[in-house]
């Protein structure tokens, strides 16, 4: 939960080769542009490396028979490798932030593609704060890592080259450099395992923070209400001074690294002189390569170091861009099999043996038949894990079925263009979703051609539009995160203004178990009345009045149909029905109201 | 009018006014003089200030010394070149020690910045968190949880930033950036200073420049991250919507814009670093400088040995130059994070602790005397003209649509808000001569949405009063809860939210109003809004409300008909206004609106309705 280091149900292992190749799939747009990046970093690394050996080649000359022209030609090719070395790592530089921004945005174009039309199944499986973070997150990281690749490719020509120089030198001297490398990667990997550890815990420390300023303050009403304010103070000040202590030891940590590093070049250094000098007293080597080899150990530090540190955030990246990759590859669960665009649906709706379950584990449909003629109303009633949800969405199409068919206007809805199709089918679900924008262009949602006259219109005939004058700005009132200024009754009545604009051919409604104040709610009877005229409605019923008003009331127990008829008729048989209807709904009798008070007295 | 004085005059006196603080409180004049002024005393407080003093020392002294060791090294290499062997074994303890005393140092100093950069981010944490604690419920209804948030973690933590690795790297580099130059003056030949000091003031004019703009990009990239998460999360909160709407192609589009203007950014930043120009004068210097003392060597005014001593202090020019590059924007954005922080705690608040206040047991008449009410900085006001009189022991509710100013009228009467004018009495004197903890710990309230804390049922209960095992079981009792919670894996013990722990809003509620039990007030305020499907449920909690009822009196705002019906003054809200009051008998008479619920709900005729009532 904290990290978000565990796998997911859709990844995959991609062998290194397939990895490998789909990110050069990605960059293969750029070609131009990344052969000119990877020229001029050469170029430039060059004219880096070059600076120490063209200084020692001055010294040596300076310490043996100075030659004032040579010595003026050489320090003007330094100025000149100066000036052209920051020009194109300028222009280098410009390129490869333009091709890393390039195909960051075109990673998480296609991620983003890729998530939207995944089914609901999707959804349910994969928590939405981890999708999030692997579209923008992951591609950022990934992003980062080419962007240090780069760097890398410029430290190893570097040092590649200066080393080179160095051994054409000086064979020992060299050698004595060269022990400086693995005690620096020794020291660097084996600070990297405790840093990973330690980043964990501060971060989990940091996340607590948050997750108890979260609590506090979403629970700050009833810390007043009860004065207890400073319980939640000294709660707080324990998961404050926590994540100081473990944090302070992660960053004494993470602090003692450059020092250490440093520590291994102070003594090379030392080593280095010390050696050196004996050579240069027996005349081995000049002064100058001497010099050479001093100068190198600072030119060498920085490289050395982001290689060193190079192949875990290597990992890393690879790892994100492996995650994208995986959620860009998952494949939808629901798949069309023709593409018939409808012009209009009449609205007959057959189940037709139909087998459905979300998981293995637990069968919703086992060869479910149910017909509902054009222009009907029906009713689903029964328990909850009944199955009638999943009736809705199995027609939204937002989850694929086992076996068995649906046919909508006698076509399986398999064969229909999903997006063609959810055109003609309004969903009203049972919690109210709207986007931190105006009411009007909430109820404009999927419609945006709307005038503002068809949506006053749309929420006359829902229930009336006189609350909205009651709102700030009218229509034009934004109504934050999910719609958090309205009320629950008030969100419910602008997704029906919705979807009335819409005028779908069916409707699905699934009530709100939330109980709305009962001004509101005769309100969005009256709504409801009028929705579902002259259309093809399914109505998952949790409310009294609804079910005794449709033409026709299914009972649903386990997936199996268990009764069948309209309210008076259902009532007279006293099965299932009649039982339920007793029990489910008698809090909201007239009879029971009445009884209540009595009892008390 | 004698209290609205009051209140006026403290105002005017100090604004302090907190409903909670800790005592302490030592930055709350900094906090008004504005961000830099603020961290300061932050960084100067207690003993910081010693650490800071010693932080400055230590990396002056290791300047020092990285310039030393540079000299010894050139005097090294003449010592070689004359055949000076004896000096030369001297000269190499010395580098020795130099080079591991000057990391140690280093160490040494890190730890103490790390000390004092985690020491100031708990502070400010602390006092951010205090500060919030003590801000009213306006305020508070106000603030979206996720900014919050954002504050207490994010902006915090860039204080953190600016002592580590901002400010030390900053002090670091100017230290670096100037103890050369007295070296060189000391060890050369005095006309070897202009180089370095050519580059000190150009560095400065060009970083001056360059910090001006990458804060502002840095500042949009971030910016633009924060809203694509921000447009995705909603996408994907509401796929069913974008779904059953087909609007997947708008949604696309959407984050699109976003992240086109994150990539925009991306690239000027990159433009922007790449342009850094330093670097390039640094190395032209350093050229520059070396060709300068070859020139002296020419005239003989110095050795090769001092040459590349010369050189290598010159380089160490190179740790501010490039550091630099990235350490500015960081004070620009750790700027922004303090005005942010600073913004919420100078926020007025308006309700006060009044320690001062008068404390008694009520005997719970309430009476609201022409209350108004509107929002802080709003002009529409949400109750107009509300009067009424409840006796001790008696319950009201409230009905009304949603937005009439019903929950507002019941947080008044705890004085989560204060009234606009009018006034609300409780035994007949003014809720606002009462103590805070006096008044509120007489009043419970049971929520719609019942929140509880992720912690255990157990201390959910008796988050009010701290109590033994055997009280919360007595209250869960009497509040039809002791039943689901025995069925729970732990019991008592269960966390909230963890597996097999998912509480229903029936569940929720009972544990609200065992919680309120406990606290045993004089006067309750319910919001039962929730509706229990199951009828077992149902009847349970009906009980349990009839349970706490008992002897208290009760604010009752509800969609139960049951209750309404049987309440002893129904109050019908419209629009912030009471536009009926009376029982259900005289309201079927005298409301319309009352009228059709209960014509609609129950399908039958108003005349039967009416004929009732007049039975």
């Amino acid at each position: 939960m904290w990290v978000g280091l565990e796998a997911e149900e859709y990844d995959r292992k991609y062998q290194d080769k397939v990895l490998v190749k789909r990110i050069i799939s990605y960059f293969s747009p750029y070609k131009k542009a990344m052969l000119l990046v990877i020229i001029f970093l050469t170029i430039s690394s060059l004219t880096m490396a070059f600076q120490p050996i063209l200084t020692s080649l001055i010294i040596t000359n300076l310490e043996t028979t100075p030659e004032p022209l040579y010595v003026i030609f050489l320090i003007v090719i330094i100025f000149i490798f100066n000036i052209l070395g920051w020009i194109i790592n300028y222009v280098r530089q410009i390129y490869s932030s333009r091709v890393i921004g390039s195909v960051v945005l075109d990673i998480r174009k296609d991620a983003h593609k890729s998530v939207v039309n995944h089914d609901l199944s999707f959804f349910d499986k994969n928590p939405l704060g981890k999708i999030v973070s692997r579209i923008n997150t992951d591609s950022r990281d990934f992003g980062e890592t080419v962007e240090m690749s780069i760097e890398v490719v410029s430290s190893v020509v570097v040092l590649i080259l200066l080393i080179t120089v160095m051994f054409t030198v000086d064979v020992v001297l060299t050698f004595v450099l060269l022990i400086s490398l693995p005690l620096f990667f020794i020291a660097a990997l084996s600070f990297r395992k405790f840093a990973r550890k330690m980043t964990l815990q501060g971060q989990r420390a940091l996340a607590s923070v948050n997750a108890y300023t979260k609590e506090s303050f979403s629970g700050i009403q009833i810390a007043k209400t009860f004065r207890r304010e400073k319980k939640v103070y000294d709660d707080f000040l324990a998961v404050n001074n926590q994540s100081y202590r473990v944090n302070l030891k992660r960053a004494f940590l993470l602090n003692a690294i450059y020092p250490t590093l440093g520590l291994i070049q102070g003594v090379v250094t030392m080593l280095l002189i010390l050696i050196g000098s004996s050579f240069v007293i027996d005349g081995f080597v000049g002064v100058g390569e001497l010099v050479l080899f001093i100068q190198s150990i600072n030119l060498l530090f920085f490289p050395l170091l982001i290689i060193a540190s190079f192949w875990p955030m290597f990992q890393t990246g690879m790892a994100a861009s492996e995650r994208i990759f995986a959620l860009i590859d998952t494949l939808p669960a629901v798949v069309q099999k023709n593409n018939i665009v409808p012009s209009k649906l009449k609205g007959e709706i057959e189940f037709k043996n139909l087998n459905f379950q979300y998981d293995k584990s637990k069968k919703v449909f086992d060869n479910f038949s149910l017909k509902v003629n054009p222009g009907e109303s029906i009713a689903l009633v029964g328990h909850t894990g009944a199955g009638k949800s999943s009736i809705a969405k199995l027609i939204a199409r937002f989850y694929e079925f086992q076996g068995g068919d649906i046919l909508v206007d006698g076509k399986s809805i398999k064969e229909y263009d999903l997006t063609e199709y959810r055109k003609h089918i309004g969903i009203i679900p049972q919690t109210p979703f709207l986007w931190a924008d105006t009411v009007e262009n909430n109820i404009k949602y999927g419609f945006e051609n709307a005038s503002e006259e068809d949506v006053m219109n749309a929420l006359e005939i829902s229930g009336g539009s006189e609350w909205i004058k009651s709102l700030p700005d009218g229509l034009k009132t934004n109504i934050r995160e999910r719609g958090s200024l309205l009320s629950m009754g008030q969100r419910q009545l602008v997704v029906f203004a919705r979807v009335l604009l819409e005028d779908p051919s069916i409707l699905i409604l699934d009530e709100a178990t939330a109980s709305v104040d009962p001004f509101t709610e005769t309100k969005i009877q009256e709504a409801l009345e009028k929705t579902i005229e002259d259309r093809t409605s399914i109505i998952i019923a949790h409310r009294l009045w609804t079910v005794r008003h449709v033409d026709r009331i299914v009972v649903l127990d386990h997936g199996k149909i268990v009764e069948e008829g309209n309210h008076d008729e259902l009532m007279k048989r006293k099965g299932t029905y009649a039982n339920l209807y007793n029990t489910y709904f008698r809090h909201q009798s007239l009879q029971y109201i009445e009884d209540m008070g009595k009892s008390n007295e | 009018m004698r209290i609205n004085h009051k209140i006026m005059s403290a105002k005017l006196k100090d604004s302090k006014i907190s409903e909670f603080s800790t005592g302490k409180d030592p930055f709350a004049k900094a906090r008004k003089k504005g961000s830099s002024r603020w961290i300061l005393a932050h960084i100067l407080h207690g003993s910081n200030k010693w650490f800071i003093t010693i932080i400055f020392f230590t990396i002056i002294l290791s300047a020092n010394l990285s310039s030393i060791t540079y000299i010894i090294i050139g005097e090294t290499i003449s010592a070689l070149l004359n055949g000076m062997t004896v000096i030369l074994g001297n000269y190499i303890i010395l580098l020795f020690i130099l080079g591991i005393t000057g990391p140690l140092m280093r160490i040494g100093s890190r730890m103490l910045i790390e000390i004092l950069a985690q020491r100031l981010e708990r502070d400010a944490r602390r006092e951010f968190f205090s500060n919030l604690l003590g801000k009213s419920q306006s305020f508070h209804d106000q603030m979206k949880i996720g900014e919050l948030m954002a504050r207490v973690t994010d902006d915090v933590r860039m204080l953190n930033f600016l002592i580590s690795p901002a400010l030390s790297l900053v002090v670091e580099s100017f230290t670096y950036l100037f103890i050369p130059i007295f070296y060189i003056i000391l060890y050369y030949p005095i006309q070897l200073i202009i180089e370095p000091i050519f580059f000190s003031i150009s560095f400065l004019i060009l970083l001056r420049s360059y910090s001006k703009k990458i804060g502002p990009i840095t500042g949009r990239l971030r910016e633009n991250f924060g809203l694509m998460t921000a447009t995705l999360s909603e996408t994907l909160s509401g796929i069913e919507v974008v779904k059953a709407t087909v609007q997947e192609e708008k949604e696309m589009k959407k984050y699109l814009t976003n992240a086109k203007n994150y990539k925009k950014a991306f690239i000027e930043r990159g433009k922007l670093q790449a342009k850094y120009l330093p670097i390039l004068v640094l190395a032209l210097v350093i050229t520059a400088g070396f060709a300068h003392s070859i020139v002296l060597y020419n005239y003989g005014l110095i050795n090769i040995g001092q040459i590349i001593a010369f050189l290598g202090i010159l380089g160490l020019l190179r740790f501010p130059t490039n550091i630099s590059m990235f350490v500015f924007s960081i004070f620009r954005l750790a700027g922004s994070s303090a005005v942010r922080l600073l913004e919420l705690m100078n926020k007025k608040t308006e309700i006060d602790e009044n320690k001062e206040g008068k404390e008694k047991v009520f005997k719970g008449i309430i009476k609201f005397d022409k209350v108004e009410f509107n929002y802080p900085n709003s002009k529409n006001p949400v109750l107009k003209n509300i009067s009424f009189e409840i006796q001790s022991g008696q319950t009201v509710a409230i009905v009304g649509t949603t937005g009439s100013g019903k929950t507002t009228l019941t947080k008044l009467i705890s004085r989560l808000y204060d009234v606009s004018s009018g006034r609300i009495l409780i035994d007949g004197r003014d809720i606002r001569e009462y103590s805070l903890q006096s008044l509120r710990d007489q009043i419970s309230y049971i929520e719609q949405d019942v929140f509880l804390f992720s912690t255990t049922i157990f201390d959910n209960i008796s988050f009010g009063r701290v109590s033994s095992l055997e009280e919360v079981i007595k209250v869960a009792e009497q509040a039809q809860a002791h039943d689901f919670i025995s069925e729970l894996p732990d019991e008592y013990q269960s966390k909230v939210g963890e597996r097999g722990v998912q509480l229903s809003g029936g569940e929720r509620q009972r544990i609200a109003i065992a919680r309120a039990f406990l606290s045993d007030p004089r006067i309750l305020i319910l919001d039962d809004s929730t509706s229990a499907i199951d009828s077992n449920t149902e009847d349970k909690i009906q009980f349990a409300i009839k349970n706490i009822l008992k002897n208290r009196t009760t604010m009752l705002i509800t969609h139960r008909l049951s209750q309404i019906r049987w309440a002893d003054l129904i109050l019908v809200l419209k629009n912030g206004e009471i536009v009926a009051k009376g029982n259900h008998e005289e309201l079927l008479k005298t409301s319309e609106e009352y009228r059709k619920i209960f014509v609609k709900k129950f399908d039958i005729e108003e005349d039967q309705l009416l004929k009732g009532v007049r039975e």
